[in-house]
């Protein structure tokens, strides 16, 4: 029973990383009508950005983080004024090339910028922990589920009680209509790339101390992140969510409770599957195409 | 028709012999051995990348599992042909037969979904065949990589590297026959139906279902047999090689050489695959080399879709057509009998879909 | 849907209580009417009746309501139930349909997408074509000879291998046109045909429209807005008004229908 806790309270941890992650990927999808594959990298980035802060500059990792999330904000904006904005022509395909496109120069300038030597980010909360029924839950593991449902929270929020929130929500089920309403989309696409960022550094920040930071920092936060979306749908902001976290508990039982080799390929497996019998995820109505 | 066919024919082949004439040069020291290795890598890149320009140039469907299926032919072969001490060239066989039951299987899957999934779903077949190769030890030889040899054609002539290499271009030439004849016939016009409009596809009698699955099935099959080559030709194969990245190359090449171009395929290997190695390798001081390849084509990727969604290739054709404009007459007369599939115009693509947007 | 297939001997189409709802709401409801061989059938309503539904229906790009019955006499000369039937199979019957706004492949020849109306007739297998081997290789040519005089037919066999990127609408329509023209269809639905053409081009539409039912035999089914056009080259027409039947007849009987003239009403104004 303890195992079983300890299993699904570190699937909290990871169901946080990766509800971030796919955070990201959803808004901007939603605005800007486009599957971002840089979202990985982009996130990599920022959590480069804390690193290197932190270790070769010292400075404290609270303040590391604060800068890493407003050199992320800028980021954002970067990308969205010199790229994304000319993308209004190009078609869904080519709207994805373009992220790969990115994805290939983000990974090609980190190692030119911070290079090619592992990195290690300490934890925000280095020692203590909790006894929950037998199961041990470390305070930062405790922080990076509360920052993780809090910040989901909080986004929500925000989407249905600001205007802010009520703009975006304009421009996701239609961007023309929503322009024409006198929705200002450019800041909304502006405001959704640097969000995408912040969430995608946070992630990061909160993954690193586990392993080291690399290019591949996100790699598999970013193929779960996908899945999630899939599994939850793309028409809900909340549907992929509720995928990240399903993604996190399912990972980590099937390698706890079935095989620690091949769990990550059955659940992958199981939600193609589930993809074609249902295509359009847990949540969301099949879109009917207009002839 | 018989006479452009033949023309173009004629064209690939002498492109080949003058690809396969590299050696030579090679043996009078005119270039470095080297290049051998670098334009063999290319001609294996273009492979994939033709599979693919059927897929995502012709179909409109985006893969991104090309590295998963490239592993696979590889490791197969190598297995075949190593392990089992089969003759090579049923270990090639193999390595295309059994990746193609996989892509198939794919584009079944992929009817079922709106078109943005099907990027993702094959970055996680990709991820789980990955995976696959770093566990199935026995097979793979897990994280430490396996060998192969150079092939042994008939059971009875060894290659070397060079003459390996001799078998690439061969190879080469024969696939872009064969894709110039798929892409500029009836399957090639039911995928750009497709890829127009599904709605007016399926009104002129292309079933969805079947022209997806000949897609992702000539896709895989280019994809594998790259990959059974590369292991026979570079003689080592490690799980980490097949990750996202040789995917986005593949998919860079394609995009940057020209959408629907099969010289615009082998250009656009050379653009991101030969070109960094034998020339930004020289430049001093700028370091990692993988970075700044990786930097250059995702750049030029940008740009390619922004600005000129023909690729590189088209640069050269609309450069050629500046001088042609005066005879145009005759030249549509020409064309008019048999059509040239060949060249995709910038133009009219953006054009398209500012239209279809009304 | 209905196993009986019986038509009349004269009738190509036959709609029998054709239903189909959107969420709750019913597009189109309980239609029946039924189109004779060689004949120009208009369908017509105002904005919203539901026409375009109605042959999305024929054509099964939509899946009409149980009981729905759509008989059609094919190429054969056998009566078929259409519904439930893959929407890609409908060409095959004799059955071709244009876009209201003409979907077409920019990025190929206009020859090449006249081409794609073969693409049911093309016999040779994958493989002969893939090596082009000479039986492959006479079928193309056959195909493309055929392709040059349908475009020959709709006079713009000189543009053959210009890309249809480019081309002005009035081009692009005739090439929709002749894309229908290559399968020998017993049955053209034009969606629209006339929208975004001037007074002159609407002329010539109706000119082509005649040519075409003479010259290839077969039986049109217009969806149209422009009341001029339809009331002109129509034999019979179809009223519907929010899916529903309102009349049916020739066009003078039409105009003056009362129940026609009332669901028009303001409409008439509008269109010109």
């Amino acid at each position: 029973m303890s195992t079983l806790l300890q299993v699904l309270l570190r699937s909290l941890e990871t169901g946080a990383i990766y509800a971030l992650a796919t955070l990201g990927i959803i808004i901007v999808f939603r605005t800007n009508r486009m599957i971002n594959f840089a979202q990985g990298v982009m996130g990599m980035v920022g959590a480069y950005i804390v690193t290197v802060l932190n270790q070769n500059f010292q400075l404290p990792l609270l303040l590391s983080i604060l800068i890493g999330i407003v050199a992320a904000i800028a980021i954002g904006f970067l990308v969205d004024f010199v790229i994304i904005r000319r993308t209004k022509k190009v078609t869904g395909t080519g709207k994805e090339i373009i992220t790969l496109g990115m994805m290939m120069v983000f990974l090609g300038m980190t190692p030119m910028i911070f290079g090619v030597d592992p990195m290690r980010l300490p934890k925000v909360i280095e020692t203590g922990e909790l006894s929950i029924g037998g199961a041990n839950l470390s305070f930062n593991s405790l922080l990076n589920i509360v920052v993780g449902i809090g910040l989901t929270v909080a986004l929500f929020t925000i989407l249905q009680k600001t205007k802010l929130g009520l703009a975006i929500r304009t421009t996701a089920s239609n961007e023309k209509t929503a322009r024409l309403m006198g929705v200002p989309t450019k800041w909304v696409t502006l405001f959704a790339w640097a969000l995408a960022l912040v969430l995608g550094t946070l992630a990061g920040v909160m993954i690193a101390p586990s392993t080291s930071v690399t290019v591949n920092l996100m790699d598999s936060v970013q193929v779960n992140a996908f899945i999630a979306c899939v599994l939850g749908g793309f028409q809900t902001f909340y549907g992929p969510v509720i995928g990240a976290y399903i993604i996190a508990i399912a990972t980590n039982l099937l390698s706890y409770y079935v095989s620690s080799v091949w769990g990550t390929q059955i659940l992958y497996a199981l939600v193609i599957i589930f993809i074609v019998f249902r295509p359009v995820g847990l949540i969301g109505k099949r879109m009917t195409n207009k002839v | 028709m018989n006479s452009k066919s033949t023309k173009t024919y004629l064209s690939y082949i002498i492109f080949g012999v003058v690809l396969a004439a590299l050696p030579l040069l090679v043996s009078t020291g005119i270039i470095k051995t080297s290049w051998v290795g670098i334009i063999g890598g290319t001609i294996i890149y273009a492979i994939a990348g033709l599979g693919l320009n059927l897929l995502l140039g012709y179909s409109g469907l985006i893969s991104l599992g090309t590295a998963g299926f490239m592993g696979l032919g590889a490791y197969i072969s190598a297995y075949i042909s190593g392990d089992l001490g089969l003759p090579w060239e049923l270990g090639m066989l193999l390595a295309i037969v059994i990746p193609l039951a996989f892509g198939i299987l794919i584009g079944l899957a992929s009817l079922r979904m709106e078109g943005l999934y099907l990027g993702i779903v094959t970055l996680c077949v990709s991820e789980i065949l990955r995976k696959t190769f770093d566990e199935l030890e026995p097979i793979t030889g897990g994280f430490s990589g396996k060998k192969a040899d150079f092939p042994t054609l008939f059971g009875v002539i060894e290659l070397d590297q060079n003459t390996t290499y001799i078998l690439l271009v061969v190879v080469l030439v024969l696939l872009m026959i064969l894709t110039y004849n798929l892409a500029n016939g009836q399957l090639g016009r039911a995928l750009h139906a497709m890829r127009g409009s599904q709605v007016a596809a399926q009104a002129m009698g292309v079933s969805l279902l079947k022209y997806r699955l000949i897609a992702f099935a000539l896709a895989t099959a280019y994809a594998s047999l790259a990959g059974a080559l590369y292991v026979h030709f570079i003689r080592f194969v490690y799980p980490s090689t097949w990750t996202l990245s040789v995917s986005l190359v593949i998919m860079a090449l394609v995009v940057i050489g020209g959408l629907r171009s099969i010289f615009g395929t082998f250009i656009g290997a050379v653009i991101v695959y030969a070109l960094p190695d034998l020339l930004l390798k020289n430049i001093p001081v700028i370091g990692d080399i993988n970075g700044l390849s990786y930097i250059f084509s995702g750049v030029l990727i940008i740009l390619v879709v922004l600005f000129y969604p023909g690729g590189v290739v088209n640069l050269f054709s609309s450069i050629g057509n500046k001088f042609k404009k005066n005879d145009s007459s005759a030249a549509t007369l020409a064309t008019a009998a048999d059509a040239a599939g060949e060249t995709p115009v910038a133009a009219a693509t953006t054009e398209g879909t500012e239209a279809s947007n009304e | 849907m209905s196993n009986d297939l019986t038509m009349e001997q004269d009738e190509i189409l036959r709609l029998d209580h054709l239903s189909i709802n959107f969420g709750g709401l019913k597009a189109v409801d309980d239609l029946s009417f039924s189109i004779k061989d060689k004949e120009i059938f208009g369908l017509i309503g105002p904005n919203g009746a539901g026409k375009t539904t109605v042959f999305n229906c024929i054509t099964q790009f939509y899946r009409p309501n149980e009981g729905s019955s759509v008989l059609f006499r094919t190429k054969s000369g056998e009566v078929e139930q259409l519904v439930g039937q893959p929407v890609h199979n409908i060409i095959r019957k004799g059955l071709v349909r244009t876009f209201q706004n003409v979907e077409l492949i920019e990025e190929l020849p206009i020859i090449d997408n006249v081409l794609i109306g073969a693409h049911i007739d093309f016999k040779s297998s994958g493989l002969a074509q893939a090596l082009r081997l000479p039986s492959a290789r006479r079928e193309e040519a056959e195909m493309r000879e055929k392709a040059m005089e349908v475009l020959e037919f709709m006079g713009i066999k000189e543009l053959a291998g210009e890309l249809v990127g480019g081309q002005p609408y009035g081009v692009r329509k005739k090439v929709e046109m002749a894309r229908t023209l290559m399968c020998e269809p017993k049955l053209i639905i034009l969606d629209e045909p006339a929208a975004g053409l001037n007074d002159i081009e609407t002329q010539q539409l109706a000119e082509s429209i005649y040519q075409v039912r003479d010259k290839y035999n077969c039986t049109i089914l217009l969806v149209e807005h422009d009341m001029r056009l339809v009331m002109s080259i129509c034999d019979r027409i179809c009223a519907i008004s929010f899916g529903k039947y309102l009349a049916c007849g020739t066009p003078s009987e039409m105009q003056n229908d009362p129940k026609v003239q009332e669901a028009y009403l303001g409409e008439k104004e509008t269109a010109q």
